[in-house]
């Protein structure tokens, strides 16, 4: 499903060069669910930028559901994230003049379905989170757990083959984060969605089906790629 | 397949009231303003534009203010290529109060009316058979006092078919201070441009008796209006008609109508330059205004570009909806603006018809005002939309904005 070959990624700082990964092997099978761990600037968001087709790799082969990235054009890049990924963001990223249910609506806009097909399926991605009685409120008026189950379910709307979270419970608390984590894992076990998470949290980590240490854009020992 | 979320623009359009109400009514003040100040300049140049191709003017070559021998009037319709002459002298008086004053042209009427048949129309007469233009032609035949107004003045004072007009003569005062007697026998409405409604007309022989009984000496005219006959080049007939006064009494100037209107609008100075630059520099300042406000807006919306641009939106839409929401605020300031100025229009004619007898705001400056919105529109919304659509995606979600 995702699979990274000799994938390197240089960031230019100031101009000085930083190496973030360096000829990165990574394979992640249709349905798994793995958590990305290790500490700051090790690469973790950058493997999911690029899984995710928000960023291209300098060398390599990146390839994500039977597609390699690393030719495509923005717009073709921006036509498979709407077909083929969903994101969900530490701090949830929802449209703040928008209420939940267009916030859900909003990537339907990038699939064949008309208005009230799009309303329908917001409302069902909505339900799957159980936000069923929050269709019309906007995001200053829910709180940070319910505006990371909206986000999940603007992730799942348009039924992506992975989904990306970046740090999910990073700014919840103990109570909301298991809720999400809960929510997360329903998506893996009972839809089959493959998922990326880079998380800093331990307690996260430990509901996914398995762990990669990164270090110094490396995968350190132990870690099963 | 990828389609626009244009519920977005009117989203933060709403949202972002203020933003929204302010900028509106920016621009609308600008176009207001614009359409003001061009329609001072297309009300003063109207009658240069639409003056009558075969109408030529005869002054004197010293000023307008020096009358000529009323025998020139003789002299010149015997020109080569002369139709006809038509005296026309400024009378200058006001009715009632100073302050009620206006244009009055004292003329011969059965040749004006002739020569200007197809710049005005008469819609009101004394009853009677025939057209409303015979019924004026025999009104004025039969009473030397009579007069035509136009419709906005008549409207202005209330007057209607058979009031009397009483003006207090200026440039002629009576001399016993009484005021000169009049009696509207027409009302007309201008069919182009070079005639306001804000004038009266009135016989020149009334003038010519009643100041001759007075000062017991000729007088002489301002103008005489001459139409050159079909088939006559008018350059040569202007030449004739010069040459013939070349040694006095009075030289005279000739021009065409347009040329003679020209030279009216330029005894304002250059009112054009001066109202088109304060327009240009208005919506100037305008557009940077509101570049400003879209830059501002657009700084604020990167990380919802980002967001965009990760749930599948191509760089171009999320672009095109910064340059809808750009266009839309400009351009619904710019309807506003230009529907207050067709609005006032007939309020600020009120005040400035002395002037600026002809002022109403034309369909084309409303257009141009309409095209100027859309255009401050485009240009604000460029560097926002171009801003937006170059960042790539990563950078966008990083962003704090």
């Amino acid at each position: 499903m995702i699979s990274f070959e000799k994938v390197c990624k240089t960031y230019r700082r100031g101009g000085e060069e930083l190496r973030v990964l360096a000829s990165l092997d990574l394979e992640i099978p249709a349905g798994d669910f793995v958590a990305l761990m290790g500490p700051s600037g090790s690469g973790k968001s950058t493997i999911l930028n690029l899984a995710g087709g928000l960023d291209t790799a300098d060398s390599g082969t990146v390839s994500v559901a039977s597609e390699t990235l690393n030719r495509m054009s923005s717009k073709a890049l921006a036509q498979w994230r709407a077909r083929h990924t969903g994101f969900v963001f530490q701090s949830f990223n929802l449209i703040p003049v928008l209420n939940a249910v267009e916030n859900v609506t909003l990537p339907l806009l990038n699939t064949p379905l008309k208005g009230a097909e799009r309303r329908k399926q917001a409302e069902y991605a909505l339900g799957i989170v159980g936000l069923s009685d929050r269709l019309k409120h906007r995001p200053a008026q829910l709180s940070g757990g319910q505006e990371q189950r909206v986000a999940i379910a603007r992730a799942i709307a348009t039924d992506p083959d992975v989904i990306l979270a970046d740090e999910p419970t990073g700014d919840l608390d103990r109570d909301t984060a298991n809720e999400v984590m809960e929510l997360l894992v329903r998506l893996n076990e009972e839809l089959g969605k493959t998922i990326l998470m880079v998380t800093h949290d331990q307690v996260a980590a430990d509901r996914a089906k398995r762990t990669l240490h990164l270090d110094k854009g490396e995968l350190a020992d132990g870690s099963a790629a | 397949m990828s389609g626009t979320p244009w519920f977005l623009v009117r989203k933060h359009l709403r949202v972002h009231w203020v933003r929204t109400t302010l900028t509106v009514t920016i621009v609308s003040v600008a176009l207001l303003l614009f359409c003001i100040l061009t329609t001072f300049v297309t009300s003063l140049t109207a009658a240069v534009d639409q003056a009558a191709s075969n109408r030529i003017v005869v002054q004197s070559a010293v000023s307008l203010f020096v009358e000529l021998p009323l025998d020139y009037h003789g002299k010149i319709a015997n020109v080569p290529g002369v139709e006809s002459v038509c005296k026309l002298q400024w009378f200058g008086g006001y009715y009632q109060d100073e302050k009620n004053s206006f244009a009055q042209f004292a003329i011969d009427d059965e040749v004006f009316l002739q020569q200007y048949e197809n710049d005005l129309e008469i819609i009101d007469a004394p009853p009677g058979d025939g057209s409303l233009l015979d019924r004026v032609r025999t009104a004025m035949r039969a009473d030397r006092r009579a007069a035509i107004v136009g419709e906005g003045l008549a409207d202005k004072h209330g007057w209607k078919i058979g009031d009397p007009v009483p003006l207090t003569g200026k440039i002629f005062p009576k001399s016993d201070g009484s005021a000169w007697d009049f009696t509207v026998v027409g009302i007309y409405i201008p069919k182009r441009m070079n005639v306001d409604d804000q004038t009266m007309y009135f016989r020149f022989d009334y003038l010519e008796e009643t100041l001759t009984q007075e000062q017991d000496q000729p007088i002489g005219c301002g103008t005489f209006f001459v139409h050159v006959a079909p088939g006559h080049a008018i350059d040569e007939v202007i030449a004739n008609i010069d040459a013939l006064f070349v040694n006095g009494p009075q030289k005279t100037l000739t021009s065409t109508e347009a040329a003679f209107s020209a030279g009216f609008v330029s005894m304002f100075g250059n009112l054009p330059l001066f109202f088109g630059t304060i327009g240009g520099a208005i919506v100037f300042a305008v557009l940077f205004s509101v570049v400003n406000t879209m830059l501002l807006a657009a700084r604020q919306r990167i990380r919802e570009a980002g967001v965009m641009k990760a749930l599948g939106f191509t760089n171009r839409t999320v672009a095109t909806l910064m340059l809808v929401e750009s266009v839309s605020i400009c351009v619904i300031g710019g309807l506003v603006g230009t529907g207050l100025a067709w609005v006032l229009s007939e309020g600020i004619r009120g005040v400035v018809s002395v002037m600026f007898p002809t002022f109403a705001v034309a369909p084309q400056t409303m257009l141009i005002s309409l095209g100027m919105s859309l255009t401050i529109g485009l240009l604000a919304g460029l560097a926002p939309t171009v801003m937006l659509a170059r960042l790539k995606p990563v950078e966008a979600l990083r962003s704090e904005g």
